[in-house]
């Protein structure tokens, strides 16, 4: 077994590699890319008070100018120690994670302290900004025993795809040819003549297809990060569907017009809302480019393209983008400023790392902000068998912002404790008020719990039981001695 | 909680794959019926041959299934049995023991809620002239008390009697209907399919019927029957020739256990009461309970703090008192307001609402058809046939009572699925949603929307708007009309709509 794989390797090398000292000009891959190990720790979403067990993954970065190296967020998520290595001699640094966009996938690891010779006689990558169809890349890895192994790929085409997020979908460029994967890594360096060409994010072995984060994306990045504070990317903020139905055409007014993605919802208070688009306008042109009934555009340079591109990829925050619609059978010009919704601005955040949910334990009751992350407890098949009120609240969140709450606050659980009796099988209420103060996230739970009512906390749900009463000294004292002496719980609420 | 409880009879394909059929030729021969004791003789074999109707293709006449169970004799030419043994019967059939014949019976009443039946034979037969009915015992037995169950279960063709002790009394889900909860008695003798319905024995008088139990592989001998404060409910509720089903309080109350919950409302320190938590709106107590009004006694027996009442010195759950009540019937109730008692009376009825989730029996599926787009009545058998995947539409399903969602839209309608044609091309990716409006007409039920379909539209189109959903369904209306005639032809659908 172990012979065979040593012949493998040894003839991959044979194939694929070049001596570096053949063209010392011309970056390779042992002078431009190196391993990065980063050991994560994601939060508990269940018990927030503590974290996950750590684990250690690694993975090959691309190395940039100003001794930067950049990698998949993939990679880079929830990390608590970061090491850069060098292939070669297996020298170590103790770096850090210099910027992260978990929805571009992408991140930058710098050294944590001065870096001293650990970077001489290494090469950076640049950006190349001008691939073309059909060029010829290089897939860059290791091996084991730090060789230098390259697989050609053949740039097909571009395409808008998911990159790590769910519903989070940017450009792509689709790559086609065989690659052997070494040592498990999570992302890989492209290379075309001597510049990063993207980021190999995924790799379907059937039909050797290669899924890219494409350079202009990597670009964009890059730039974001270097002038703070970091933008990232704008959202538009309606939902849209087709209208190839001719029957839908002739209803919408669309005879004699080509084309035209139909408005289904609009979010309030984004981009889309505040520039005047609404509900049943025909989304007819994006700056100047006209979408087809399925909302495609074509893109001079890339081709055949969904629109979404120029909504978010292709846009930036403060953008105004024009845009073309057909509203009461007449087309109408509006300027569309582009914003951003943080996931902080979403009713339950789509996405948290690097940090945990925001809680908070009276006496053994324990309130969260509702996250993603939560309701994807219930596994794979979340959608289906999450806690159903909340799954719902998720999926309607507008409604609930339109009832001016921010943040879902539910009581998750509840640990026994002496003043809990009576409540123990509580668990995944949504709060709506306490001691009678509508409660529309975590700091407004803890600002009603100063001012309990006649010594007692008043407290009601949506649900069944929909009402329960905590006596505060009891709570108090909980807190202070029984949740830290029978559960461990020191850390009793994070609020920010 | 009760998932894993299956109905104990078994489906007509199990009977001939394993019953009667596969075994008769190495049979042994058994003792003669003669010599079984006289009570033997009133307890028959029930053969249901029934049909199921289909909600996926509404239109469609119902498949034909059945099953056997067992029955007994309670008076003349009448036989008790379980609902879930004659449900959508077509033909049933009755055979004594020792004798071949088959005697033809009809569903005199029939009560899904708490799983009985009373069968009636279409023509008196001689062959039960001199059977003495079964007698019905009085009381619920005690615990650890014998037991005998006699019936037709799997495994032979012949009567078989099984023994066991009381092993529980408690309130338990009644899987028939899949909504009810009433007293049942957990006996540690083996029931299998085909006990169903017969007569559980003690001293010579019948204590219970047998119906369902655990699949083997979630708990074993465990069986449940219906105890006798259940079948003389039964038996009362239909002296005036119709069942009427059970009455319910219709609220949902929580434990007081918490001495702050306590002190918040000012209750006496007594361990008496339970919080009132949702009060139905269509159900016996609305406008006369409020959430957060605390119960302290109904028809005078105190509740205590988890919800329990003393009937005769046994600690029962306090619907056990609406468990023998039946519609119209006053119920006094006592109840903490504000910090003080108050005295309310209220008159027991049931709600419909509440079946939405129920299973449904007897009934025809109905719908509407219009240019290939099927739209069916929201209800259990029709979630189960299609299991829209839409989270709207399972809210409205999961919460229908619970939110009050009748009030709204009493019987919503789905958009279950299409008979695939040019004129529907783009509509398919819409199904499992509610309808919301047919040509700018709120559609509250099915019939609503067969209205709104059949009435010509203004502006030549006939748009269906979805709940939720921003992008309308449209139909050119002279397309629409042709299209629909074509749709049903080349499908087979031979009527546009049923709508009882």
């Amino acid at each position: 077994m172990s012979f065979r794989c040593l012949l493998t390797a040894a003839l991959a090398g044979l194939l694929f590699t070049f001596p570096a000292s053949a063209q010392d000009a011309k970056p390779t891959p042992d002078k431009s890319m190196m391993r990065v190990n980063i050991t994560s720790q994601g939060h508990h979403f269940q018990l927030p008070w503590q974290k996950m067990n750590p684990g250690t993954r690694r993975g090959l970065g691309a190395l940039l100018p100003g001794n930067r190296v950049l990698v998949t967020a993939e990679l880079a998520q929830d990390a608590i120690y970061v090491e850069l290595e060098l292939a070669s001699s297996g020298r170590k640094l103790v770096s850090k994670v210099e910027a992260v966009d978990y929805e571009l996938n992408l991140a930058t690891i710098v050294p944590a302290a001065d870096p001293g010779d650990f970077f001489n006689g290494m090469m950076p990558l640049e950006i190349d900004s001008k691939l073309k169809p059909k060029a010829t890349l290089s897939v860059w890895q290791f091996e084991n025993n730090g060789e230098p192994v390259t697989s050609p790929i053949e740039l097909h085409r571009a395409d808008i795809g998911g990159y790590f997020l769910e519903e989070q979908f940017f450009l792509i460029y689709q790559a086609n040819g065989a690659v052997q994967y070494r040592a498990g890594t999570f992302t890989l360096p492209v290379v075309h003549d001597g510049k990063l060409a993207g980021m190999l994010i995924r790799y379907n072995s059937r039909d050797q297809v290669a899924d890219l984060i494409p350079p202009q994306m990597i670009d964009r990045f890059l730039n974001d990060a270097a002038l703070p504070p970091y933008e990232g990317i704008p959202n538009f903020g309606s939902k849209t569907g087709q209208t190839l139905d001719p029957q839908l055409r002739k209803f919408l007014k669309l005879d004699g017009i080509e084309g035209g993605l139909l408005v289904t919802a609009v979010t309030p208070g984004f981009s889309a809302e505040l520039s005047g688009v609404k509900e049943g306008d025909v989304l007819l042109e994006i700056n100047g480019n006209k979408l087809d009934s399925r909302g495609y555009y074509n893109d001079p340079e890339l081709g055949l393209l969904a629109s979404s591109h120029l909504l978010r990829g292709g846009a930036k925050v403060g953008d105004t983008v024009k845009l073309k619609i057909f509203r009461d059978g007449k087309p109408m010009d509006l300027d569309c400023k582009m914003l951003r919704r943080n996931p902080s601005d979403y009713l339950v955040d789509p996405y948290m790392f690097d940090r945990g949910p925001r809680y908070l334990i009276l006496g053994g009751l324990l309130f969260q902000e509702l996250t993603l992350n939560y309701l994807q407890l219930a596994g794979r098949e979340w959608r289906e068998r999450a806690p159903f009120r909340l799954l719902y609240a998720q999926t309607n969140q507008d409604e609930f912002l339109k009832q001016g709450r921010k943040k879902l606050v539910f009581l998750s659980g509840v640990l026994p404790a002496p003043g809990t009796v009576g409540y123990e099988r509580l668990r995944q209420l949504i709060v709506t008020k306490v001691n009678d103060k509508p409660i529309n996230d975590i700091k407004d739970l803890a600002e009603a719990l100063k001012a309990p009512i006649d010594g007692i906390h008043k407290i009601e749900f949506n649900d069944h039981p929909k009402l329960i009463h905590v006596d505060a000294a009891q709570a108090e004292q909980d807190n202070k001695e029984f949740l830290p002496a029978r559960y461990r719980i020191n850390k009793l609420q994070r609020l920010e | 909680m009760k998932q894993s409880l299956r109905l104990s009879v078994p489906a007509l394909a199990a009977v001939l794959a394993s019953g009667p059929l596969a075994f008769s030729q190495e049979k042994t021969e058994g003792p003669a019926t003669s010599s079984l004791g006289a009570q033997y003789e009133a307890i028959v074999n029930i053969e249901c041959n029934s049909v199921e109707a289909d909600y996926q293709t509404p239109w469609n006449p119902a498949t034909p299934g059945g099953g056997t169970g067992t029955g007994f004799l309670i008076g003349p030419n009448l036989f008790m049995t379980n609902a879930h043994v004659v449900s959508d019967a077509s033909r049933l059939s009755i055979r004594k023991v020792g004798d071949p014949t088959p005697y033809r019976a009809k569903v005199k009443f029939i009560a899904h809620d708490c799983d009985l039946a009373i069968l009636e034979l279409l023509k008196p037969a001689k062959a039960f002239e001199n059977v003495k009915p079964l007698v019905l015992g009085n009381e619920v037995p005690k615990l650890d008390t014998t037991v005998k169950v006699i019936g037709f279960p799997i495994g032979g063709e012949r009567i078989s009697v099984t023994r066991g002790v009381v092993s529980r009394v408690d309130y338990q889900g009644y899987t028939h209907s899949g909504v009810d909860q009433h007293l049942a008695i957990q006996i540690d003798a083996a029931i299998n399919p085909g006990n169903s319905g017969g007569p559980v024995l003690q001293d010579g008088a019948v204590i219970g019927v047998a119906f369902q139990g655990y699949s083997g592989d979630v708990a074993q001998n465990t069986g449940y029957m219906i105890p006798v404060p259940v079948m003389k409910r039964f038996l009362k509720d239909v002296e005036d020739g119709s069942y009427d089903r059970y009455v319910d309080l219709s609220i949902a109350h929580f434990e007081i256990l918490n001495p702050a919950q306590r002190k918040a409302l000012k209750l006496p320190d007594d361990d008496a009461g339970v919080l009132v938590s949702n009060v139905d709106g269509d159900g016996s107590c609305w406008n006369l309970l409020n959430p957060g009004d605390v119960l302290l006694a109904i028809d005078g027996h105190t509740i205590e703090s988890n919800g329990s009442i003393d009937i005769d010195g046994e600690q029962m759950e306090m619907a056990e008192v609406v468990e023998r009540k039946f519609a119209g019937d006053k119920l006094k109730l006592r109840v903490w307001r504000g910090g003080k008692q108050e005295e309310v009376e209220i008159t027991l009825k049931n709600t419909e609402h509440y079946l939405m989730a129920a299973h449904k029996y007897e009934q025809r599926p109905q719908y509407v058809t219009f240019a290939g787009l099927v739209f069916q009545p929201m209800d259990s058998p029709l979630m189960a046939a299609h299991s829209p995947t839409n989270l709207r539409t399972r809210y409205y399903f999961q919460y229908f009572s619970n939110d009050a969602l009748y009030k709204q839209r009493p019987q919503p309608v789905i958009f279950t699925s299409v008979l695939p044609d040019s004129i529907n091309a783009y509509a398919r990716e819409f199904t499992g949603q509610i309808v919301d409006e047919i040509n700018g007409v709120k559609i509250l039920r099915l019939k609503d929307a067969d209205e709104a379909l059949k009435k010509d539209p203004e502006g030549g189109f006939i748009t269906v708007k979805l709940l939720g959903e921003g992008r309308p369904i449209v139909f050119d209306k002279t397309a629409a009309a042709t299209a629909q005639k074509r749709i049903m032809a080349k499908y087979g659908v031979d009527e546009p709509s049923y709508i009882e």
